[in-house]
């Protein structure tokens, strides 16, 4: 295999799950999408050695460099700045594709806006790994693998998360189901 | 609607868009290989001077500026 096909599919198999790790890191989907592009760059100048580990291997070497990005002190200061920005930022691009009716449309924006604000208020390590579970499609042993730490941790957060969420957005769901 | 398919719109809304990912792919396999090493990592890896050098530099400077003093301390 060459070069550039042994780094697409490296690539392939695990960008949506590092784009998502940072997206929850940093809430804002550009900002994930450049710190991932780092990542895969720095896998792209080691691809040797990458490519050289097991499938396992490989991902928990794209999730080091990406915790240690996330960690970086200038960079991680700049993004929790903008993370509640970003994630209230983000139903926007959603409205704008939406070819719901315009009530529908709305309706949906302002559900978004509150979910989006909802996960933003979680702590860190369940933000996050929310997201690997969600926007990652990974499971609960591979985000244990990911994050290194036990299925059993990521499953304890997750249903954390999930009660947290709950919680707040039950009040927002009730009054849109007695409208007519 | 439930949490699900609350979390399934948040997550849609966040994924990365199949463009922009071929995108970044795009740039960066035009990228060159190998790190290319810029300010003071380029600097560390330049071609330097043994530290040797240095010491048998001292040790001649130091020699000079006493032998250099012998004159005046004669004349005196």
């Amino acid at each position: 295999m060459d070069r550039e096909a042994e780094f697409r599919r490296l690539y392939e198999a695990n960008r949506v799950a590092v784009h998502a790790y940072f997206a929850g890191r940093v809430g804002d989907r550009q900002r994930a999408a450049d710190l991932m592009q780092e990542v895969f760059l720095r896998a792209w100048q080691h691809l040797d050695k990458v490519a050289a580990l097991p499938d396992d291997g490989q991902r928990g070497w794209l999730f080091t460099v990406a915790r240690n990005l996330s960690v970086d002190a200038a960079r991680h200061q700049r993004t929790v700045d903008d993370a509640q920005r970003a994630l209230e930022r983000e139903p926007a691009v959603r409205e704008a594709g939406a070819t719901a009716p315009a009530s529908t449309a709305v309706l949906a924006a302002e559900r978004a806006t509150v979910v989006a604000a909802a996960i933003a208020t979680l702590p860190e390590q369940q933000r996050v790994t929310l997201a690997l579970a969600a926007a990652g499609d990974l499971n609960s042993a591979e985000i244990g693998a990911a994050l290194g730490v036990p299925a059993g941790t990521v499953r304890y957060r997750l249903s954390q998360a999930r009660r947290t969420l709950a919680e707040a957005l039950g009040d927002y769901d009730e009054p849109q189901e007695e409208q007519p | 609607m439930t949490l699900d398919d609350d979390l399934a719109a948040w997550a849609a809304a966040v994924r990365l868009p199949e463009t922009d990912a071929d995108a970044i792919f795009q740039r960066i396999i035009a990228s060159p290989a190998a790190p290319v090493l810029t300010g003071r990592a380029a600097q560390a890896r330049a071609p330097q001077l043994k530290a040797s050098w240095w010491r048998g530099y001292n040790a001649g400077f130091a020699a000079r500026m006493v032998a250099s003093t012998a004159p005046a301390r004669l004349a005196a």
